[in-house]
C-alpha cells in the first residue's frame, strides 16, 4: 500500500521554480531518501508533504486520502523533524513536550514523554531551557516531539545534523528499530550519504526542483559504472605508464602508486590486469575501490552543474 | 474543532507568560501605571467640575483595558510563535485557524480579566472607585469590547502574517492611534468638528459615552448599544477573513516554512 502519492508537484516562488513537476510514491513502512544538493527542492517538497507551504499545482495523497482535504487528519497521523526549527527557546524541554503531546492529544503524555526521552538520552534535560541546549540536544528534543503522536509517517530533514558520531548512530539505531516495530515510513533527507545508505531502502536524487533519478542506494551507484584502481609499482613505473597512455587512461601519479579509473565491469579490470602481466610490468600491490553514493551524489552534482555552464 | 489543541495552546501561553517578565509586566505594570498617573492628574482637575471625573476617568481606564489586552494579546502571542522560531511545529501539527484564533481570544479574555483586577483593587484602594456601582449592563460593554479588540488584533495579526516580524511595532500602536478618536476620557462633544466626525462613527465612541451616562446617574437604553454590537461583530467576520485568506497566502508563499 502506497503510504504517499505525490503527482506532478509545483511550486515556484517568484520566477524560480522551487518544484517541478516532481512525482512519486512511497510505500508503507519504507524509508526513503530524498537527496540533492543545497536548493535543489528537498526541504520545500518537505514543506509542501507536511502542510507547510501550499502547492501551486499538483496533488498529494496521504494514506489513500487527498491531503488538501484531509489536512487535520493527515497530520495527525505524521510528524516533522528538522534540525533547523527550533521548539520554544523559552520554555523548558518539558514544557514544551507537554505542549506538543496535548497538541496531538497522546494518551498519558508524561509516560510517552518519559518513555522516548529515555531512549534519545534527554531525561536530564527536562527542567533546561530549549535556547541553553547545545545543537545536538536540541535536535534530539525534536526528534521525541517527532514521535510523541506514534506517527505512521515520519519526515526527518536532516535531523542528525549537530550530532556527533556515536549520537547519530544511536539515533539511526532507534530509528530503524521503530521502522521495523510500527511499520512507520520514515522520508529522509540529508546530506551524509553514509547515513542515507545505511537507513534508506530507495532514493531519490532531486536537482533543479525536479527528480532526476531514483533507485536503492545499490541501483543509483551503479549507475556510475567505473571504480578506481591503485596500482603500485615498485619498478618499471614508467612502463606501466606509457601502457595506460596507449590504451588511452587518463591517470595520475602519486609516488610509486597509478591512480585511475576504469568501468566498473570485471571485464575491463581484468584483461588489462593481464596485459601488465604479460608485458612483464609487474604490480605489488593493487586496490580497486568501488564507487558509493557519495560518489554518485557528487557527479549528479558536478553533471548539473557543467550542463548549467554550457 | 478540538478543545484539546485549545488547551495545549493555552498551556503553552500559560508557559510563555511566566517565563518572561515582559508578559507578567503587560498585565501589572502599565495598568497600575495608568491608574497613578490619570488618577493623580484627575485629583487636580476635579475642582473644575461637578461631574465625578474620578470615576470617568477610572471607568475609561477600566474598559480600555479590555480593549488594549485582548487586541494586543493576540498578536504578541502569535508574534511569540515567530521569535521564538517554532511557527514551523505549530503549523505542521493538526492545528486549525479557529483553534488558534479562538485560544488567543480566550487568552485575551484571562489577561484582561487579571488586569482588571488589579485596576479595580488598586482604583477602589486610592480613589474609592467601586466597579460594582455599574449596572449589569458593564458586561454587555465587556463583550462588545472583546469583540472589536479580537477584530483589531485580527487585523495587525493578518499584517503580521503577510509582512512578518518587521511590522511588529503595529502589535503595540495601532490601538493608541484609535484611543484618541474613542472618547475614552472625554466625552464626544469636547472633540473639533473634524475628530468628532471620525469619533461619531466608532463604535467604541458609544461604549464610552454609555459609560458616563452611567457613572453620571443616567440611564442606558440597551437599542442605544445595538450599533457598536452589529458593528463590533461586522468587524471581526470581515476581520477573521482577512486572518483566514493572510494564513493562505503565508503558507502559498511559504513563509511559515523561513521565518524571519
Amino acid at each position: 500500500m502506497d503510504v504517499l502519492v505525490v503527482s506532478k508537484l509545483v511550486k515556484k516562488f517568484g520566477s524560480v521554480k522551487a518544484v517541478d513537476k516532481v512525482s512519486f510514491k512511497v510505500k508503507k513502512g519504507e524509508i526513503f531518501g530524498l537527496l540533492g544538493v543545497n536548493g535543489a527542492g528537498k526541504s520545500t517538497t518537505i514543506d509542501m508533504l507536511s502542510g507547510l507551504t501550499s502547492p501551486d499545482s499538483g496533488t498529494i495523497k496521504l494514506f489513500g486520502k487527498d491531503f488538501s482535504k484531509n489536512q487535520e487528519e493527515c497530520k495527525q497521523r505524521f510528524n516533522v523533524a528538522t534540525a533547523y526549527y527550533n521548539l520554544h527557546g523559552r520554555l523548558t524541554v518539558w514544557q514544551n513536550l507537554i505542549v506538543y503531546a496535548k497538541l496531538y492529544n497522546v494518551k498519558n503524555p508524561k509516560d510517552k514523554i518519559k518513555d522516548l526521552s529515555e531512549k534519545f538520552m534527554i531525561k536530564d534535560l527536562f527542567k533546561t531551557k530549549i535556547q541553553s541546549l547545545s545543537s545536538g540536544e536540541r535536535s534530539r528534543v525534536v526528534l521525541v516531539k517527532s514521535l510523541l503522536n506514534d506517527p505512521e509517517l515520519l519526515f526527518l530533514d536532516e535531523c542528525t545534523v549537530g550530532l556527533d558520531p556515536d549520537m547519530a548512530e544511536i539515533t539511526r539505531d532507534h530509528l530503524k528499530q521503530y521502522n521495523k516495530e510500527t511499520g512507520c515510513t520514515i522520508i529522509f533527507t540529508s546530506h551524509y550519504m553514509q547515513e542515507v545508505e545505511k537507513l534508506c531502502n530507495r532514493i531519490s536524487f532531486m536537482n533543479k526542483g525536479k527528480i532526476v533519478s531514483t533507485g536503492n542506494a545499490q541501483d543509483l551507484v551503479e549507475e556510475l559504472q567505473t571504480q578506481k584502481v591503485m596500482l603500485h609499482f615498485s619498478k618499471n613505473i614508467k612502463k606501466a605508464q606509457s601502457l595506460l597512455r596507449k590504451r588511452e587512461i587518463i591517470f595520475e601519479q602519486n609516488g610509486k602508486q597509478l591512480i585511475f579509473h576504469l568501468q566498473n565491469k570485471k571485464r575491463v579490470v581484468y584483461p588489462l590486469l593481464e596485459e601488465f602481466i604479460k608485458q612483464k610490468i609487474p604490480f605489488d600491490d593493487i586496490h580497486l575501490e568501488k564507487p558509493t553514493l557519495e560518489d554518485y551524489f557528487i557527479r549528479q552534482s558536478r553533471q548539473n552543474e557543467s550542463s548549467e555552464e554550457l | 474543532m478540538k478543545w484539546y489543541r485549545i488547551k495545549a495552546l493555552l498551556l503553552n501561553y500559560w508557559y510563555i507568560s511566566f517565563s518572561s517578565a515582559d508578559r507578567i509586566f503587560d498585565i501589572l505594570y502599565w495598568p497600575v501605571l495608568d491608574v497613578l498617573i490619570w488618577g493623580f492628574m484627575t485629583f487636580f482637575i476635579q475642582g473644575l467640575s461637578d461631574f465625578n471625573i474620578i470615576n470617568s476617568i477610572m471607568g475609561g481606564i477600566v474598559l480600555w483595558l479590555f480593549i488594549w489586552r485582548g487586541s494586543q494579546d493576540l498578536v504578541v502571542y502569535l508574534l511569540e510563535f515567530y521569535w521564538s522560531r517554532s511557527v514551523y511545529h505549530l503549523f505542521i501539527s493538526p492545528i486549525k485557524k479557529i483553534e488558534l484564533v479562538i485560544s488567543l481570544g480566550i487568552l485575551g479574555i484571562i489577561r484582561s480579566l487579571l488586569s482588571f483586577i488589579v485596576v479595580s483593587v488598586l482604583g477602589y484602594a486610592l480613589y474609592s472607585f467601586n466597579v460594582f456601582n455599574f449596572s449589569y449592563k458593564i458586561l454587555f460593554f465587556i463583550g462588545v469590547l472583546f469583540i472589536i479588540a479580537w477584530a483589531i488584533g485580527l487585523f495587525i495579526g493578518s499584517l503580521v502574517l503577510r509582512f512578518g516580524t518587521r511590522i511588529q511595532i503595529l502589535a503595540w500602536s495601532v490601538i493608541w492611534i484609535i484611543q484618541p478618536f474613542s472618547c475614552v476620557f472625554y466625552p464626544l462633544s469636547a472633540l473639533p468638528p473634524w475628530a468628532a466626525s471620525i469619533a461619531s462613527v466608532n463604535p467604541l465612541t458609544t461604549i464610552f459615552e454609555s459609560m458616563r451616562i452611567m457613572i453620571a446617574g443616567g440611564t442606558v437604553e440597551l437599542s442605544v448599544l445595538w450599533y457598536p454590537l452589529i458593528a463590533g461583530l461586522v468587524l471581526l467576520a470581515l476581520m477573521s477573513v482577512v486572518f483566514s485568506s493572510a494564513m493562505n497566502s503565508a503558507r502559498k508563499k511559504g513563509r511559515f516554512a523561513k521565518p524571519e
